[in-house]
Formats: structure tokens, sequence, C-alpha cells
């Protein structure tokens, strides 16, 4: 007698974890969907998540939520009210603006700051980094040197160094953080690279004669991404509190633009008597870096493959 | 036994008074530590410099002929001369000076080294250089209209007969400090003439920068630009010497911070409080308060190389979009109180009459009749200090309602005041002292312009504005030489009128000077200037 065999229903539980997948779109949909599991499985991760996307939605929705004029204050009327008085939920700022406004509005320079940041430092990152990986000789030599120069400077003291060249401004300093923020992304590629440059797939595709390019956009790249991705969404707090430390020295948002770091700087001066001015972006900026490092840890723990059983 | 447990009572109380904070924080009691905003300073050479923090600085460490009485600024008294006397033609000055008087240096102080001063004042042809260009002193002509008749007798000649209150005045200004020749000389460095300087010497100009070579009650010690400025006792002082050995300025830019610093010991002054602040201080029984009223206005101006700038409505539409009384009671309370023309109130003439409000309907009526109905943006430089932040943001937003866009540039007041000073501005945010106390020095910057060429010699308030006043040029001089006081007055008043309708000057209040002092500090009191606020009459218990 032999057992019936199993034939899970497409899409089940038992069909996404079949050992034996039957197509490679299953395997896909499988893998991921172990990934999802083990990343929904991290209830901090989750907590990360959820105030990411709730920062997506406030700042895709901001102008419908904000219940005042971000830029438009009641200097005679409403100048520095503490927080929960009637119609000012977290108080008021010196020039007597809506505190809460004024961080629903600036959600979207961080947001934008952020995305802005990845989308420009990360392909730059992968590109250098995977070159320089698998051309080796004098190619990783020179790429290399380059990096080492850019990450022989602190950060921020580079990224000053760059808007005050370009002049202060809340692009300039995107520019000069993404420029300071591409080496990491270049050497974990290039780490990744060295590791299966040299493995049999990677001479198989070479018999078949693909061309470096190919071989370094189709074969290497895609298998560098995850933990590029990892590493971009751990540095996002990083870049967040960079551009606010901008901000807050002047050389980043100009007034009257609420930029979560700028508002700091602007309650520092009434930070004795009125906390609140300063705290609230405060709180802001820890709320958001929180979320995507606790993000970040949990996409890390659910895309190590020596994690888990695969 | 007996004695390791005296040996660690010992450590232990070392240890405890090492790390009592009191015993660090508390400033000695021969040394004055200020608080002050300081970053203006871009040279304590007296015949240069022409800011409110160096002119503290000058009054405090040079001798004047004569020099404003500090209680009643309508009246002058004598400082290092001993007389004077006028022709009577109104045109030659005669100075008698005090015998046997010394600079710090030593040297004796000499008719010689007026005539030094002045003759650098007028060569260097830096900013202050007007002051002494308006009695028609030029480098060419300098040396024959000052002169020594011998080591103790000025005469100084001027080109027309001025009011003779009017020569005082000026000659009680930080610029006619009395320099050290012989000590000065000896650091001057040698200098190629050009079309543009003739001079084959620096004067010392570069030296004196950072140095002091004067007579008064302090020396400079050293200069650290948005640092520190430290002044020390000058033994060879001829007058009271001062109980105080040394006093430093430190540079703190932070109301909060200066306020911190004052209650916890660390500074026995803080000179920039914040309106929240002072309330904060006034409650405190350790922590006193002292104000006046100075001769500071603060004022927006537009530089008429912008051609929206320089449009008659646009210029009125401006001076419509400043809430003056929101500013008033919140921004700059306890600081300034609102003030529309450009004398201060006190000065002969001054009028007290504020006809501006917030109007945007107004203004955008007149945006609409220069033919900008959509509104138009510009820049506005703007030092990083309050209130004037606090000020160009609210601006800014009463701005953007009558559909002009600015885009504020910050800096600190170097920045701005060098791109302010080389016509590159657009808007510009900042605050005028009176050189000397009279109507003239005001007038003469706000509303008396020259040669409006890039080259001008005589940089007026106007003119860094790139601004013709037309009639009023010469009307401002013709107030200068009207003898009759009244008949002065009444045209100051005219000229107030006129600046208010058509100036690009928004003017927005009249500054009142605090200082918050720690109660160990006696003595202390400011002045009707920053040159009169006077370190030699303090002393700490």
């Amino acid at each position: 007698m032999t057992a019936p065999i199993e034939t899970a229903r497409p899409y089940s539980r038992a069909w996404l974890l079949s050992e034996e997948p039957a197509s490679r779109h299953q395997a896909q949909l499988g893998r991921a969907y172990v990934i999802w599991r083990r990343f929904s499985g991290n209830r901090l991760a989750i907590a990360g998540l959820v105030i990411i996307v709730a920062l997506i939605l406030i700042a895709a929705m901001a102008p419908l939520i904000a219940p005042h004029s971000p830029v438009i204050g009641d200097l005679a009327g409403a100048r520095l009210r503490p927080p929960l008085t009637e119609g000012y939920v977290l108080g008021t700022d010196g020039q007597g603006r809506d505190i809460l406004s004024r961080l629903i509005v600036g959600s979207r320079i961080t947001l934008a700051v952020v995305a802005l940041v990845a989308i420009i430092a990360a392909p730059v990152g992968l590109i250098v980094g995977t070159v320089s990986g698998y051309a080796g000789g004098w190619v990783d030599a020179v790429l290399m040197r380059v990096t080492d120069i850019f990450l022989a400077f602190p950060k921020l003291v580079l990224a000053l160094a760059f808007v005050a060249a370009l002049g202060p401004g809340i692009e300039n300093a995107i520019i000069a953080i993404a420029l300071t923020s591409w080496p990491p992304y270049a050497r974990i590629a290039r780490a990744e690279t060295m590791t299966f440059r040299r493995s049999d797939f990677i001479a198989a595709v070479k018999l078949m004669g693909a061309s470096p390019v190919r071989i370094v956009l189709k074969h290497v790249m895609p298998l560098c991404l995850s933990s590029l991705i990892v590493r971009v969404t751990l540095d996002m707090a990083g870049i967040i509190l960079t551009a606010a430390g901008l901000g807050f020295l002047g050389l980043g948002a100009q007034p009257p633009m609420p930029e979560w770091g700028a508002m700091i700087a602007d309650g520092r001066r009434f930070i004795l008597d009125q906390w609140w001015v300063a705290a609230m972006p405060g709180f802001a900026i820890l709320i958001v870096s929180l979320g995507f490092n606790l993000l970040g840890d949990g996409l890390r723990d659910a895309l190590d493959p020596k994690e888990g059983g695969q | 036994m007996k004695r390791l447990r005296l040996l660690m009572t010992c450590a232990t109380v070392a240890f405890m008074s090492v790390l009592a904070p009191q015993a660090y924080a508390a400033t000695p009691t021969d040394t004055l530590v200020e608080a002050f905003a300081i970053d203006d300073i871009i040279s304590l050479d007296p015949q240069e410099a022409f800011e409110l923090s160096t002119a503290e600085v000058t009054g405090n460490t040079y001798s004047l002929l004569v020099r404003l009485n500090v209680d009643d600024p309508s009246k002058l008294e004598l400082d290092l001369a001993e007389s004077w006397t006028v022709s009577d033609d109104g045109l030659t000055y005669t100075f008698k000076l005090k015998p046997d008087l010394k600079f710090a240096s030593g040297n004796p102080i000499t008719a010689d080294d007026f005539v030094f001063s002045i003759e650098r004042l007028v060569k260097l042809d830096k900013s202050p250089a007007f002051l002494f260009n308006q009695f028609g002193l030029n480098g060419d002509n300098v040396t024959d209209m000052v002169k020594a008749i011998d080591p103790l007798t000025i005469s100084f000649t001027v080109d027309k007969p001025y009011a003779s209150s009017f020569v005082l005045n000026v000659m009680s200004s930080a610029p006619a400090s009395v320099v050290d020749k012989a000590l000065v000389t000896e650091h001057a460095l040698a200098v190629t003439p050009s079309d543009t300087y003739k001079w084959d010497t620096d004067f010392g100009n570069e030296w004196l920068k950072t140095n002091s070579a004067g007579s008064g009650p302090f020396n400079v010690i050293t200069w650290k630009a948005n640092e520190a400025v430290v002044l020390e006792r000058n033994d060879n002082y001829y007058g009271e010497a001062p109980a105080l050995k040394r006093v430093i300025y430190r540079h703190m830019k932070e109301s909060a911070g200066q306020r911190l610093a004052l209650e916890n010991g660390d500074v026995d002054i803080a000179r920039n409080l914040s309106p929240s602040d002072l309330d904060a201080v006034a409650s405190k029984s350790d922590l006193a308060i002292t104000a006046r009223p100075k001769g500071t206005v603060y004022y927006i101006s537009l530089n008429q190389k912008n051609p929206n700038l320089a449009k008659p409505e646009v210029i009125q539409a401006m001076k419509y979009l400043v809430d003056y009384d929101a500013i008033g009671a919140t921004l700059i309370k306890g600081i300034g109180t609102i003030h529309q023309s450009f004398l201060p109130i006190g000065q002969l003439g001054a009028i007290e009459d504020n006809p501006y409000m917030l109007d945007v309907a107004k203004a955008k009526e007149l945006l609409a009749s220069a033919g900008l109905a959509d509104g138009f943006s510009v820049t506005m430089d703007v030092r990083n200090t309050q209130p004037v932040t606090g000020i160009a943001e609210n601006f800014q937003q009463t701005a953007a309602e009558a559909g002009i866009t600015i885009e504020i540039i910050p800096g600190d007041g170097k920045q701005t005041l060098t791109k302010y000073r080389a016509r590159q501005h657009d808007i510009y945010i900042g605050q005028w002292g009176s050189d000397y106390w009279d109507p003239n020095s005001n007038a003469e910057t706000f509303v008396s312009n020259p040669d409006n060429a890039d080259d001008a010699s005589s940089k007026t308030l106007a003119w860094r504005n790139a601004w013709d006043p037309g009639a009023m040029t010469e009307e401002t001089k013709a107030a200068l030489l009207e003898m009759d006081a009244d008949k002065r007055a009444a045209m100051y008043v005219e000229l107030q009128k006129k600046s208010q309708e058509i100036s690009p000057f928004v003017m927005i209040y009249q500054q009142t000077e605090n200082g918050a002092y720690s109660t160990k500090v006696k003595g202390f009191k400011l002045g009707p200037s920053f040159d009169t606020n006077l370190l030699a009459p303090i002393s700490k218990d």
C-alpha cells in the first residue's frame, strides 16, 4: 500500500511551504512567505513596520489632516500655548504656529529626505561595490581607495562641508547626505560580490558567453540586494538624524519649512520655560528613527539565510 | 590606623569640594564675566570698527577729548581735554589737553596723538571715516585741518560754521578715540600705494584689529572671534582706578544659555536675554535687571538695486506688511518699543507717531498698482539671533499673505553685515545705533546719500540700499547748519515724515537695552549708547 500523493491546493499554506515546489513561481512565493512568517513572528519588527506605514500615510495625507497651517501662526493670539490647549494638541511655538500641524507637514520633508537619499546613495554604492568586487585588480583598488577617502571623514562633518560649499537648503542637504552615505553600501556590496565571484554558477554563465556587464547586472546585483536593503533601512534613522542635525545648524531646511531639526533649533530659546516647543519634534524624530531601526532589525533577521531552516 | 582615617577624611573632603559645582562656577571677585553676543565684531581698531559690541570695547579702552555725560546725554563732559574754544567765525576749534596724562603703554598723551588718530581715521577711509569727512576733511587736507600747535594744544578746522554741539558730539563718538601714536607706528606695516589707497603704511590697522593702544580704564588682552574679548585693567589710567582687574566678554548667542550661566554663577551679567528669560530672571532674589532706552533703532531695508523693491508702491506695501502690534506685544516685549521713525526718542526732533499698521488688503492694493498683483520672490538676509529672526519669520508670514515670497538666508553677524555693506542683499533686517547723540547721525545715514555709485566713499545706510534720497540729502545738510534749535528740530520732523512715506526703510522699533546681573555686582549701569556702557564704575562683592 502506498500513501496517496498529497497535492496541496495552490496558494494554500501547505502549497507555499512545500519542500518540492513544482514551479519557479511556487518557489519564489514560498520563499517570500517564509520570510514574511519569520518577519511577522517578530513583534518589534511589526511595530517598526506600523510606525513607518503610519508615517507614510500621514505624509501622504498631510494637508488633509493638519488642523492648522504649518507656516502661518497667530503671533498675537496664540503664542507658546502649552500642549492640550484647546485647538492645539501639542501646543504652539514662538510664532504662534500649531506644533502638531508642523510635525505632520514636516513628516513629508523627513520622508522625502530619507527616500531621496536612499534612491541616490544605494544604487551608487551597489554599482561601485559590485563592479569593484567583480572586476578586481586596479579597478577595485581605485574604487576602494575613493571609498576609503569618503569613509575617512565623519559623516556629519563631511555633509557640513558639502552644504557649506553648495549653500544651505533642503535640496543641498539631501545631496550632501547622499554623497556621504554611499561608501558603506559599496563596501557591503563588494564583500558580497567577492564571496561568489568564483562560484560555479558565475563560471557557468561566463561559459555561456555572458558579458561582464550582464553578469554584474543580472547575476551579482540581485544577490547583493537583500543585505543592502537591510543596511539601508538601518541607516535611515541615521539619515534622519543627519538631516535634522543639518536643519538644527541652520544648513538644512530654511524657515519657515517645518523641518523637525530646524524646529528643535527654534525651540532651544524656550527650552527652560516652554519645553514642548523643542521636545515635540524631538519625540517625532525619536519615534521615526526607532521605527526604521526596528524595521531594519526585523528585515535583517528575516532575510538572513543563515537563520531559519533554509 | 588613626592616621589613615585622617588621611581618608582629608581625601574625602578634598574630593567633595572638587565635586561641588559652586566651587568652580563662581567667578573671582576681581574679574567680571559678561555673557554677550559679540559676533558682530570684525575689528577692534577704533578708526575702523563701527559695530555695537565693538563700540562697547573701544568705549572702555580708549579716551576721547570730550565724552557724553552718561546720566544726561544732552550734555558733554571733558575727558582728555581741559578746555575748548571756538573762533568767532565758527570754523576753528582749539582744544587744550590736560597735562601729564599717559597711555596704557606709559607714553605721554600729546596733541600729536590726537592728530595722528584723526589722520588715520580719514586716510584709512573705513566705514566711520564719513564722521570727519562731513567736516570737509579728506586724506589730502587732514594734516592742514587738524594740527598740533604745541604738545598740549590742538587746532581743529572745519569747512562750514556747524552748530558747535554737533562738532563736539562727533568728537565724543568712538571713532575719534585717541590712539597711542608711538606704539601704533611701531606695528605699522608697509603698503604699496595704489589708485584706491594712496598711502605707504597701513597706520597699524592690521595690528590694532586685535590689540588696543589707548588710555582708557582697560586694555584689550585678546579677542577671539565668536569666543571672547578679554580686557585687563590699565594701571596707567589717569582717572579713578577701576575696581575690577579683568573683564571677560564671553560670546554667548542663546538667551537660554546666558540665563543658565547667570543663574549658575558662571557669568555675572547676561546682556542678551529674551523677553521670556527676562521675565524668569526678574523673579529671582539674587538677580536684578537694569534697563536703558538706547539710541538704536531696528529696521527692515529694501535694496533699491532690486527692480521690484525699487517701486514706490512696493516700498509702501512693505510698510503695511509688518505686524507691529503683535511684534510689540510678544517678540520685543521688554526689550524695545514700536517706533516708526528713524530718530530714537530722546534726540532733538524725534517724532513718536506710528502711522503704519498691519494691513494686508492695503498692501495688496499697492502691489497691484505696481503691476505685481501676483506677488514676487525676494531673499532676506537675517542675522541668526533673536529677536530679528523671529521678526523676519513673522514678516515672512505676513508678506506671504500679500503674495510676496521671502526666502530667509540666515547667517552670523559677520556674513550678513559683509553682504549688506557690499550692497548684495535684497532685504536686510538690522539695527542702527546713533554714532553720536545728535539727530544728524541718524538723518545723515538714513536719508542722505551724496554719491550712489558702488565705489562711493561715504557709505551711509541709504547708500548700502542703493537709495538716492534726492533733495533730502541737501535738506539734511541744511539742518546741520541751522543754529536755531527749534527750527532745526522742525527740519528733522519734516525729514522723518518724508522718510516714513518714501524711504526703503521699514522702521520697526527702538531698542531698550537690558542687563540682568547678579546682585554681587555693584555699580552696573547701562549708558545711552554702547560706547557709554562703562565698566570702570563696576565692582564686585
